[in-house]
């Protein structure tokens, strides 16, 4: 195996509900290397959001150690953490998360936008606007640049939003029960789609579900029980 | 990039917030057009009380002060162009045989004066007041229908047989029903020597008749003054005596007005000086002297100024409630923007953009009509009056042929300033607000 481009080393996250500390993760190791896809599987409670979220560094630890290529990342500052998010991960949710005042395409191009300065934007605009298109055209929705979430079909939703996450081209996608919303046939053309785009850019993929069938697909299933890896 | 974009995407998709722009346009709009009339209102005010006043005139002098000494000493300071003696009394105007009507309302005689038996006398020597003042042009003011004019106005004041002549102002000759020739009295009193010594008042009357009318720009001087020979007045009040009350001087080079009227106080203190710490004399600028009056106006101007402040904040203060809206229907978009590398700090300015952007259309459409309203006041007040029959600005009270109007560029740089100085206070809440959501909170909540 390739080293890992993310890793959790010995992660725990304890949320207090009132006086009383609920502990999610309790002492986790994870890695993803380039190229790997692997499936998260546990049962509701279980960790699995909470572990993607410590490793996309939207949620800090409470112990142990996210790292990136190696380089532990968790007490970095908000603006080098949100950086490294940009360039590293992509988030696909359950829910799609698309915002509902852009269509397509401008959902897609935020995603350009989110770290380039305005003029740089401007000098860039005709060829990050051809790569969002060419990535919806990717993703089967050519015809529907123009069409806002509202417009869209819960799976073309979908794929706006993996067209979104593959936009800044990251090293890892991050996917959080991705077709827990979707019907199984569709959910079926949206994880062909997200493992073909997958192998063709050689990302690394974590794949959050409780779906057996599905983390069967993955090259490697990490089992989680109560905030512990059991396998 | 994404701050603007969103903020573009965000205001151009919720016309609630054209409810921010109208606000901030209204408020913006009133502080122009109200503050630029009031600015031209002020300047016109003052062009006519300086054409109603000399640009310097000594006052506040000794009793018995003689003219040719002041005269000497006045003549002396090299910025004096002209200058001319007055003798300022006052009395009760009124036809001889009928007593004066009683006194108007207090209050009523700040700009125009003529509804009161109540005046001001001027004693001038009527050409050298022409050389120290506008009076000569006060005689032959064209509004002066030729009837009401003065006969001679080389010698207006010349005394016709045992009556002394007056000049009195248009407004109060029309009034009163008035014409050259007709006979007045004005009651007034003096302080006399009694034969045991003692000093009292008593009561002296002058028999005048009317010369003409006289007109200035400034109502208010012409109610309240009438002109007569200085002679008349110190042969009636003081035997005879050549003294002096008043001067009026005219200065050579304008841009040096304060400067004379230091320079004139000092020398006329030199001149009159008893060491009693009393009557010293001083010299005010037409300005000056009529500071109470202008500073009046100004303080109208700087009331208007604070109540239009208010109701730009109370526009902020809409917009701080749509803005609040926003940002509570966003609360996902936050969690989103997160996911996708954003920050508090960029979820802030997204919001804080949005505000800025109201804001900037806002001032830009109020400070746009606002200017075209204030140069164009005077036709939105015909167009009203006909429409409506209700005169907004009657110019006639004020003695104006339009409404005046001033754009002043520092106004409107402080006006833009304020404006975006509330905009964004009034943004920049609900942007902090929007930082301060857990990105993973607004995505479960999504």
């Amino acid at each position: 195996m390739t080293a890992p481009v993310l890793a959790a080393a010995s992660v725990t996250k304890t949320f207090q509900l009132g006086r009383q500390p609920i502990p999610v993760l309790r002492g986790v190791d994870f890695a993803v290397a380039a190229g790997e896809i692997v499936a998260l599987l546990g049962a509701s409670g279980a960790g699995k959001s909470t572990l993607l979220h410590v490793l996309g560094l939207l949620d800090p630890p409470t112990s142990g150690e996210v790292l990136y290529d190696g380089r532990a990342v968790q007490h970095l500052s908000v603006r080098e953490r949100a950086l490294l998010r940009h360039r590293y991960v992509g988030f696909v949710f359950q829910f799609y998360h698309l915002i509902p005042e852009l269509t397509a395409l401008q959902n897609v191009l935020l995603a350009g936008m989110m770290a380039t300065p305005i003029l740089r934007y401007l000098r860039e605009r005709s060829e990050r606007r051809r790569r969002a298109v060419a990535l919806l055209e990717q993703v089967g929705l050519g015809e529907r640049l123009r069409h806002r979430p509202a417009e869209l079909s819960g799976g073309e939703r979908q794929r706006v939003a993996i067209a979104r996450a593959l936009l800044a081209e990251p090293r890892v996608i991050l996917a959080d029960e991705p077709t827990g919303n979707l019907d199984s046939a569709t959910a079926k053309g949206v994880v062909d789609l997200m493992f073909s785009l997958q192998r063709q850019r050689g990302l690394g993929f974590v794949l959050v579900t409780h779906d057996e069938a599905l983390a069967r697909r993955a090259d490697r299933v990490v089992r989680m029980v109560d905030g512990r890896v059991v396998g | 990039m994404y701050r603007l974009f969103l903020a573009l995407r965000y205001l151009l998709t919720r016309p609630i917030n054209l409810l921010g722009v109208f606000g901030i346009a209204l408020s913006v709009w009133a502080l122009v057009v109200v503050v630029s009339l009031f600015s031209g209102f002020l300047a016109v005010i003052a062009r006519h009380v300086h054409g109603a006043s000399a640009d310097v005139t000594v006052s506040g002098l000794p009793p018995g002060t003689g003219w040719p000494g002041l005269q000497a000493e006045l003549r002396g300071e090299t910025n004096v162009a002209a200058v001319a003696p007055r003798v300022v009394h006052y009395g009760l105007l009124h036809r001889p045989g009928r007593r004066p009507g009683p006194p108007a309302l207090p209050g009523r005689t700040a700009l125009h004066g003529g509804d009161q038996p109540f005046l001001f006398v001027l004693g001038v020597d009527p050409a050298a007041e022409s050389q120290a003042t506008g009076f000569a042009g006060w005689l032959v003011d064209p509004v002066i229908p030729a009837e009401l004019r003065a006969a001679d106005p080389r010698e207006p004041l010349r005394d016709r047989g045992d009556r002394a002549a007056v000049l009195v102002g248009l407004d109060r000759m029309r009034a009163e029903g008035l014409r050259p020739g007709d006979e007045l009295v004005l009651t007034t009193g003096t302080m006399r020597d009694r034969e045991d010594g003692a000093r009292v008042t008593a009561q002296v009357q002058i028999p005048l008749v009317v010369a003409g009318a006289f007109k200035t720009q400034h109502g208010g001087f012409d109610g309240n003054n009438l002109f007569v020979g200085i002679e008349v007045l110190r042969r009636h009040l003081f035997d005879g005596a050549s003294v002096v009350q008043e001067a009026a001087v005219r200065v050579a080079d304008p841009q040096d007005l304060d400067g004379t009227a230091a320079r004139l106080s000092r020398a006329v203190q030199r001149a009159v000086d008893r060491g009693d710490q009393r009557a010293r004399g001083i010299a005010q600028t037409w300005r000056q002297k009529n500071a109470g009056f202008l500073e009046s106006v100004e303080h109208q101007r700087a009331l208007l100024k604070i109540v239009l402040v208010v109701i730009l904040v109370t526009a902020a203060f809409l917009m701080l409630a749509t803005l609040s809206m926003m940002v509570t229907e966003k609360t996902a978009d936050i969690g989103i923007l997160a996911a996708m590398g954003g920050t508090p700090l960029g979820t802030t300015q997204v919001f804080l953009a949005c505000g800025l952007t109201i804001t900037g259309a806002g001032v830009a459409l109020g400070l746009g009509t606002g200017c075209i309203t204030a140069v164009y006041l005077e036709e939105v007040r015909q167009v009203l009056r006909w429409a409506t029959g209700i005169d907004l600005f009657p110019l006639e009270v004020y003695n104006l042929d339009r409404v005046p109007w001033h754009l002043d560029p520092w106004w409107l740089l402080q006006v833009t300033l304020m404006a975006f100085a509330t905009g964004f206070l009034a943004s920049a809440l609900p942007a902090l607000r929007a930082a301060r959501h857990d990105p993973l909170v607004s995505l479960r909540n999504a």
